[in-house]
């Protein structure tokens, strides 16, 4: 087997006792609420007989390990159980709204990425003005708290200008237009702190690779200097750059659920938020459960990704 | 390009004069070269030799031009006769790996890890001449063997890290010479390999010469390799030229003390012996040097003369020194301790 | 020929001052913090107004001399209101770190220090905890325990748990191969007095940059938590709420929004500024993240 399939495969291989232990803590999360979490969901409408009812409907009277098991299969069979308050299954809630999510989070990191790669190789290759100005553009986006951005852009582009919706949504099925228009606040809310992370990275890769000697040699050999920056060291920079936003992937679902609420975007991250208010516990099961997954799966890219960059890092590790 | 710098047969490839290069630093000034005058001919080659630091390395780079704008650079480099400060940035460009190049100490850290051996030929190929994608290959492929490395072909695509570091200096000095070059500056090209790497690496570089008629700097502290190798030499200390002649000369009679102390703490001089000869005390500071001769804190034979600084002259035909102890430049001085400076060179 | 001009002068003051705290921006952090810090503790005396006291004749006013951010939609003093929750937002994230410290320091020490089998028992599961993005383990965590600024200090603490033992075992793992603690196992140290007293000081600089980032993180994250309900409840004052309730005067009276967000901008800006001060001094090489 080449180094770089086995590379695959252990990857593969190493994803899987991931999802399960994450599996483990989702199922474990009802049963960790203190006190009883059926008569904690039924709230004040709990009496005896409901809440034993309730319970055997939920299988939460079984020996752990079988209620896990049984758990388990039914996630094999995509049947995640019920929505407490709407009986509506969960697995149609999760098929409705996490297409929002995906739209939110992918736009908004590409988004990050066509302005931040670009904007790093300016910062990292014009004058020292140019530098500092980036490095304060990027140290103001980090501090800022990406929701409250929100908001001053929905004063700016809702409030004084009118031009766009401060809420709502509409499926990109029905009507692109009306749905870019909904999504444009939220997706650049979230993309202005990401490009600021990626033209940190972006600029530090290409300074620290513009200082080796292989550049020295290639502009010994005169070659243009837009090839050596554009072919040769952002093709080095490009691992530093799939490293963080394997990382900032993470923060960026997080984010998406915050942005999801202000903007009142029907995600699975403000299915969560209102299902814990609700205490409408299944349902944030299954959101926590989703958005786990996706972020594990993610990960699992981004590494098969550093293994195609760098055939070093494939080889060595195999 | 070619036009604008068409290689004669024979003649004067690069003339440097008076070049000087000033670091700024923080708040320091570094002069890291000061007044080096050298001139090589088609078919020559020329070592520069001297310790680390001595600033060699920074002159070959200012030839080059790949100094950062923090460099002050005084004096005139003329390639094939024409100067190249009158040169725009884009025609440097052009000049570099075209009709001048330079090869680096590590061969390993000179090529991209993520590019093909052959694909970093071509690329020098293709960033001077209009040839498609085969034809650039097929020189590649052409220039690779020529510098002896075995089916070319299959090995196009290797990244450096396959080869041996012996193959991958090969490798350099075949993307250097893709365009044929008439400079070919060598920057201690064999010191990181192998004592029996090195010397298929010089003839290899020998046998280029010879088939290309091309003029060769290279720099090198090895004393050794400038036997093997080189026509000419010159001494470079702290920045500054204290002797040039042939190697022959050089060799068989040096006239700077400074050249004197570096073939006496050769190895194989010392043991002969029986002892190591180690030049005492220490390179002086490049940012507050001496204002006279800057050798001189270290010179057994310092003298009050010595507190301004000497000129190059002409000892004997093709045989400069800088130095005023010297008898056949400075007629009257005596080349023998002075009652102001104890000898430093001590046994070790 | 030219002889080199040159003058040092010795360097001032200012520039020492500078060069010793990594750089001049970093001294202004470290101002900035020093200066925020005050604050938060000087609440209750530096606040002019009661946050609570509502004044039916001050709604929505605008900044002004009395009250320099304004008022909200009961009347109540922005700025005063804004102290009190940043109090709360500076104990939650201070608290968070030090807790997270606490633990996480001493399981990066053992587990870089022993390496091997230990290593791997201690860290897989903190790995795990890795899996989750941030937000989504804490709000998990608020979904099982209830909301409120303890918990999310508790959560905070344990997202960090991780991170900062692994920015430990980095660092010790490079520590333990230096000579002096050869030198001290030479000299019949014993092994836990080499790791406290040898390993443990050279191994915390990158952890404590570590910790002025995650200090950072963690008032975004109870603001953010806050924002969303599942933080700071009432009557515990606290800066997302302010930005929740900020949205439905958004137009009317903007100050009621900018200013809490400017505090914790501000806060995480002097935050950030400290963190690239230290690492230019303490971790030039990058070991932390």
């Amino acid at each position: 087997m080449s180094p770089r399939l086995r590379y695959v495969v252990h990857r593969l291989l190493a994803t899987v006792p991931i999802l399960l232990a994450m599996s483990l803590f989702v199922f474990l999360m009802i049963r960790l609420v203190p006190g009883d979490p059926v008569r904690t969901m039924l709230g004040f409408r709990a009496t005896d007989e409901n809440v034993a009812t309730i319970r055997t409907a939920l299988g939460l009277d079984q020996p752990l390990l079988d209620q896990y098991l049984s758990w388990l299969g039914g996630l094999m069979r995509l049947d995640l159980g019920q929505d407490f308050i709407s009986k509506v299954p969960l697995t149609e809630l999760l098929s409705e709204r996490l297409p929002v999510t995906l739209e939110l989070t992918f736009l908004a990191m590409g988004l990050a990425l066509a302005i931040g790669i670009p904007a790093g190789v300016i910062a990292a290759t014009r004058s020292k003005r140019t530098g500092r100005a980036s490095t304060a553009f990027v140290v103001a986006s980090i501090s800022i708290p990406d929701f409250w951005l929100g908001i001053m852009l929905v004063l700016l582009f809702a409030g004084t200008f009118r031009l766009l919706p401060p809420s709502g949504y509409t499926p990109f099925a029905e009507d692109p237009v009306a749905n870019l228009r909904y999504m444009i606040l939220p997706i650049l809310t979230l993309a202005v702190a990401e490009a600021a992370y990626i033209l940190r990275t972006t600029r530090g890769a290409m300074e620290e690779t513009l200082g080796t000697p292989f550049i020295t040699f290639l502009r010994a050999r005169g070659i243009s200097e837009r090839r050596i920056v554009y072919q040769h060291a952002l093709r080095s920079a490009a691992v530093p750059i799939v490293t963080v936003v394997g990382i900032q992937l993470g923060v960026l679902l997080g984010g998406a659920i915050v942005v999801e609420s202000l903007f009142a975007l029907p995600g699975v991250g403000r299915m969560i938020v209102t299902g814990i208010n609700q205490r409408n516990y299944p349902v944030v099961q299954a959101g926590v459960l989703a958005v786990a997954t996706l972020f594990i799966l993610l990960n699992l890219v981004t590494d098969l990704l550093y293994g195609a960059l760098d055939p070093r890092l494939a080889e060595a590790d195999a | 390009m070619r036009a604008l710098l068409a290689t004669p047969a024979t003649g004067r490839v690069l003339d440097v004069q008076r070049l000087g290069v000033r670091f700024e630093v923080q708040d320091d000034v570094v002069s890291a070269v000061s007044n080096v005058s050298l001139t090589i001919d088609a078919g020559e080659i020329v070592g520069v030799v001297g310790e680390s630091g001595c600033g060699k390395s920074t002159l070959a780079m200012a030839i080059m031009g790949l100094l950062g704008s923090t460099a002050h650079i005084t004096g005139r480099v003329e390639l094939l006769g024409r100067d190249l400060a009158g040169l725009t940035v884009e025609e440097r460009r052009q000049v570099r790996g075209d009709r001048m190049s330079m090869i680096f100490q590590d061969p390993l850290t000179s090529l991209d890890p993520a590019f093909g051996v052959g694909d970093q030929v071509a690329e020098t190929i293709r960033a001077h001449r209009t040839v498609t994608p085969a034809e650039a290959r097929a020189r590649a492929i052409g220039l690779l063997e020529s510098v002896g490395i075995p089916a070319a072909a299959t090995r196009y695509s290797d990244p450096p890290h396959r080869l041996s570091g012996g193959m991958r200096q090969r490798v350099v000095i075949a993307t250097a010479l893709a365009n044929d070059p008439a400079l070919l500056i060598a920057d201690e090209p064999s010191t990181a390999l192998d004592v029996t790497i090195q010397a298929q690496l010089l003839s290899l570089l020998r046998d280029q010469r010879d088939a290309r008629g091309m003029a060769i700097l290279l720099i090198t502290h090895d004393l050794g390799v400038v036997a093997q190798l080189c026509d000419r030499v010159a001494v470079m200390y702290a920045g500054q030229l204290v002797e040039t002649a042939t190697v022959e000369q050089v060799f068989r009679a040096p006239r700077h003390p400074y050249t004197q102390a570096l073939l006496a703490a050769q190895p194989s001089a010392g043991l002969a012996r029986g002892s190591l000869r180690v030049i005492g005390g220490q390179v002086p500071d490049l940012s507050d040097p001496p204002p006279g001769c800057r050798f001189a804190p270290r010179c057994p034979l310092v003298r009050p003369e010595c507190d301004s600084p000497p000129e190059l002259l002409a000892a004997q035909p093709g045989h400069s020194v800088a130095c005023w102890a010297d008898p056949a430049t400075h007629p009257g001085a005596a080349a023998t301790a002075s009652s102001t400076g104890a000898p430093r060179g001590a046994a070790a | 020929m030219t002889t080199a001009a040159t003058t040092r002068s010795a360097p001032s003051h200012l520039t020492r001052l500078k060069r010793r705290t990594g750089g001049g921006e970093a001294l202004v952090g470290f101002l900035l913090l020093g200066m925020l810090v005050f604050i938060a503790a000087g609440a209750p005396w530096i606040a002019p107004h009661d946050p609570e006291a509502i004044a039916t004749g001050r709604v929505l006013g605008p900044p002004d001399l009395g009250h320099l951010f304004g008022s909200d939609a009961l009347g109540r003093d922005v700025f005063s209101r804004v102290l009190y929750a940043f109090r709360v937002s500076l104990s939650v994230a201070i608290g968070s770190v030090i807790l997270a410290a606490l633990i996480g320091v001493p399981i990066g020490l053992i587990a870089g220090y022993r390496g091997g089998r230990v290593d791997a028992m201690l860290m897989r599961p903190l790995d795990l905890l890795l899996a989750l993005p941030a937000l989504l383990l804490a709000i998990a965590l608020i979904a099982i325990i209830g909301p409120g600024a303890l918990t999310v200090l508790v959560a905070a603490a344990l997202i960090y748990v991780p991170i900062l033992a692994r920015v430990v075992r980095g660092s010790v793992m490079v520590t333990k191969q230096m000579p002096y603690v050869d030198a001290a196992r030479a000299r019949g140290v014993a092994e836990r007095s080499v790791m406290i007293r040898h390993v443990l000081p050279n191994s915390v600089g990158p952890a404590l940059i570590q910790g002025t980032v995650l200090m950072g993180f963690a008032i975004q994250i109870e603001a953010a938590l806050s924002f969303l309900g599942l933080g700071a409840q009432p009557p515990t004052p606290s800066l997302g709420v302010m930005l929740s309730d900020g949205r439905d005067v958004l137009t009317q009276a903007p100050w009621v929004e900018i200013f809490p967000g400017l505090a914790i901008a501000v806060t995480v800006l002097a935050l950030t500024l400290v963190g690239d001060g230290l690492r230019r001094q303490l971790d030039p090489r990058g070991m932390a993240r």
